[in-house]
């Protein structure tokens, strides 16, 4: 039996008349990367605060490795990586003088200390700079400090909070590599993000989270699903499009044609396996075809869908 | 235990990579000590002297006898004497002509150009210089004595100084009434410079950590170093032990500089160093505090100057307590400044043991205490708040 890495159960925190965390309940296993999407003050912050025991939840519980996540914990904490959003290193220390004084706080001491600073420095690419006070490094390098520091104890969770925020597409994509590798190797990982495409290439689940409460969870196809789960192909070109629409409409899985002279809009099940098809039967009926284009629902449909606004409203 | 250290060196790391304060820890406070000892110290009091003239024995033994009563002789022409003078840099000029140096010689009375200068020492560093041609003519008079009776003038030399050596001089014992004059009594050049510069720099250099606290809490450092294996107890207690390290090195640093540059005497070491650690928490306790009140690094530091000189000001570390008018001296006990001042005046300047300056310490303990707890306090509801 695989024990989840992480349990979160009916987890609730009030600042006030403010409820910014709501029921929520989510588990990770091992090896899974499981992102938190929601936009800005959504909730996610607050709920890995308490997930990486920072702050106590009102009610509800969090469980870590099997053991139970509070404050004042100590042996959850330790099989626990936490990259927080803002960069949390000191700027007057060097980057292995960051590494060091950290790794000293997980526990580790003397030449166990020293090999494993050297690993993470070459693991985020920071061993040639690693004499350097990290405020003399790039808001990349920073970033990736900033994870490094989270990955010292070699974590049975690792926790990132926005870790993209503010970064170049470079560095972010090296950012995001970086945790698809971790991912590969075991290490659970709970992703917090409001970019919709970091999501869909990194989690295996995904929360939506809004206003607090988990509005909904799964895989990406199980989200996709609940909009209906319906593709739209395009057509444009020219030949009599409205006239195809018949011999199109017979194709199974298609559900539905909205025709004009130039062009068609179809409503399918599955548009990369029907694509062909359709095209086939468009050339067949006299149709030269200047333009198709797949549009598949995404995480935006899917939040759209549940929370009636925009991820990024 | 091991986390609170390890939080505690990276502060002291920090505190000394701060290349700003390589001058203002090390070298400023060491500046100060010097011109206050030079303004203010025993030895401003011996005087500086100009001796003119073209090389005799009266210009020589007068060269000796005010540098025996340790007055700083020099030999500047006539005129650049009186130059000399004009600028302040010279108390007294003295002009020993081809008449004088004569009459010395032959035994009789000797008239010298003496010019005064306006320093409030100039009055008594004439007396020496007449005090010292006084000597010099009455010890040369009984040389020529025994010369006249057929004595040669080295024997009469020799034995002048046989007899002045068999000869005990009066001892003269002076005791002093006034109770300013007593509470000085043992101070020596620099001991008022460097014990009030100690605590100064001490208590400002750990203030200065304030800021450090408030950086760390607004990157989110303090908020991960809570997600390890870490309590919320080891974390207080390393910055108020880092903080505490900073004032240590500080003070221990100012101690171990005057007492080799400048011949400061500590008094008894464990006891100077017990009243510096004492002091040093007294600091570490105040910085908590201020770094968890105020939120914003450049208002901290601006604070941690000010309060740190005012407190300076009011606790005698510019200017001597005993000095004060006695409506500052009680409002100067609200200062841990004072209680350590005080303290640190009875062991260098009076000899005083552990019992003697124990209220001292015990007000610096107590103040320790209140500080050190309110500021873990206040740390801790702080990082609550930030959560």
């Amino acid at each position: 039996m695989t024990h989840d890495v992480l349990v979160v159960d009916s987890l609730v925190r009030r600042f006030g008349d403010l409820t910014a965390v709501d029921e929520v309940s989510f588990r990770i296993a091992p090896g899974e990367t499981y992102g938190l999407l929601g936009p800005n003050g959504a909730g996610k912050t607050t709920t890995i605060s308490m997930v990486a025991g920072l702050i106590a939840a009102d009610a509800g519980t969090v469980t870590v490795a099997g053991e139970p996540m509070t404050p004042r914990a100590i042996e959850p904490k330790r099989h626990l990586g936490l990259v927080p959003q803002e960069l949390a290193i000191y700027p007057d220390l060097t980057g292995r003088e960051n590494l060091t004084l950290f790794g000293r706080l997980q526990g580790l001491r003397g030449s166990e200390l020293k090999v494993r600073v050297d690993e993470v420095l070459a693991l985020i690419g920071l061993a040639d700079r690693a004499k350097d006070r990290s405020k003399e490094y790039s808001g990349g390098m920073k970033r990736r400090l900033n994870i490094g520091i989270g990955l010292l104890n070699r974590p049975t969770l690792l926790i990132l909070d926005e870790p993209t925020v503010g970064v170049d597409p470079q560095s972010r994509n090296a950012i995001l590599e970086s945790v698809e590798a971790l991912s590969g190797e075991g290490m659970a990982v709970l992703y917090t993000t409001h970019y919709m495409e970091e999501a869909e290439r990194l989690c295996d689940r995904i929360g939506i989270i809004d206003s607090g409460r988990l509005q909904a969870e799964g895989t990406r196809d199980d989200l996709i699903r609940l909009t209906g789960g319906v593709d739209t192909i395009r057509l444009g070109g020219s030949g009599d499009l409205a006239a195809a629409a018949e011999e199109l409409r017979l194709i199974p899985g298609v559900e539905r044609v909205d025709a004009e002279r130039r062009s068609a809009t179809l409503t399918v099940k599955d548009a990369p396996a029907l694509v062909a098809q359709v095209v086939g039967t468009a050339a067949d009926c006299g149709v030269t075809l200047a333009d198709v284009e797949i549009t598949r629902p995404d995480l935006e449909s899917v939040f759209l869908h549940l929370t009636g606004k925009g991820l990024r409203d | 235990m091991r986390n609170a250290l390890t939080i505690a060196g990276a502060e002291l790391r920090l505190f000394l990579r701060d290349r700003s304060n390589l001058f203002f820890v090390f070298v400023f406070p060491l500046m100060l000590v010097l011109m206050i000892g030079l303004q203010f110290g025993e030895g401003a009091s011996s005087g500086r002297v100009a001796v003119s003239g073209a090389g005799s024995a009266l210009q020589t033994g007068l060269v000796e006898r005010l540098e025996d009563g340790d007055v700083v002789v020099s030999d500047p022409s006539w005129d650049d004497a009186l130059a000399l003078l004009a600028r302040g840099r010279l108390d007294v000029a003295v002009r020993v002509d081809g008449a004088a140096a004569t009459a010395y010689d032959a035994g009789e009375a000797v008239t010298l150009e003496v010019v005064r200068g306006s320093s409030g020492n100039a009055q008594v560093v004439e007396q020496q210089v007449g005090v010292g041609v006084d000597a010099l003519r009455s010890a040369r008079s009984r040389i020529l004595a025994l010369e006249a009776n057929g004595v040669p003038s080295d024997r009469a030399e020799a034995a002048l100084a046989a007899a002045e050596g068999e000869v005990s001089a009066p001892r003269l014992e002076v005791t002093s009434v006034d109770r300013l004059s007593q509470e000085f009594e043992g101070m020596g050049q620099f001991e008022f410079g460097a014990s009030g510069q100690l605590l100064l720099f001490t208590f400002l250099a750990c203030l200065g950590g304030a800021a450090t606290l408030i950086q760390a809490r607004r990157l989110g450092v303090v908020s991960r170093m809570l997600a390890g294996p870490v309590t919320a107890e080891e974390l207080v207690a390393g910055q108020v032990l880092g903080r505490w390290a900073i004032a240590l090195f500080q003070g221990g640093y100012l101690m171990v500089a005057t007492s080799v540059l400048f011949g400061v005497e500590w008094g008894s070491l464990p006891l100077a160093l017990l009243v510096l650690l004492l002091f040093s928490l007294v600091a570490a306790g105040a910085a908590i505090l201020l770094g968890t009140l105020l939120e914003n690094e450049g208002a901290a530091a601006g604070a941690g100057i000010g309060f740190g000189l005012v407190l300076a000001a009011l606790g005698g570390s510019m200017f001597p307590l005993e000095l004060f008018p006695d409506t500052m001296r009680t409002i100067s006990r609200f200062t841990p400044h004072a209680w350590a001042y005080e303290a640190l005046a009875d062991v260098q300047r009076r000899g005083a043991g552990l019992v003697e300056v124990l209220p001292e310490l015990g007000v610096l303990a107590a103040m320790a205490a209140l500080l050190v707890a309110l500021g873990s306090w206040s740390l801790r509801r702080s990082l609550a708040r930030a959560m």
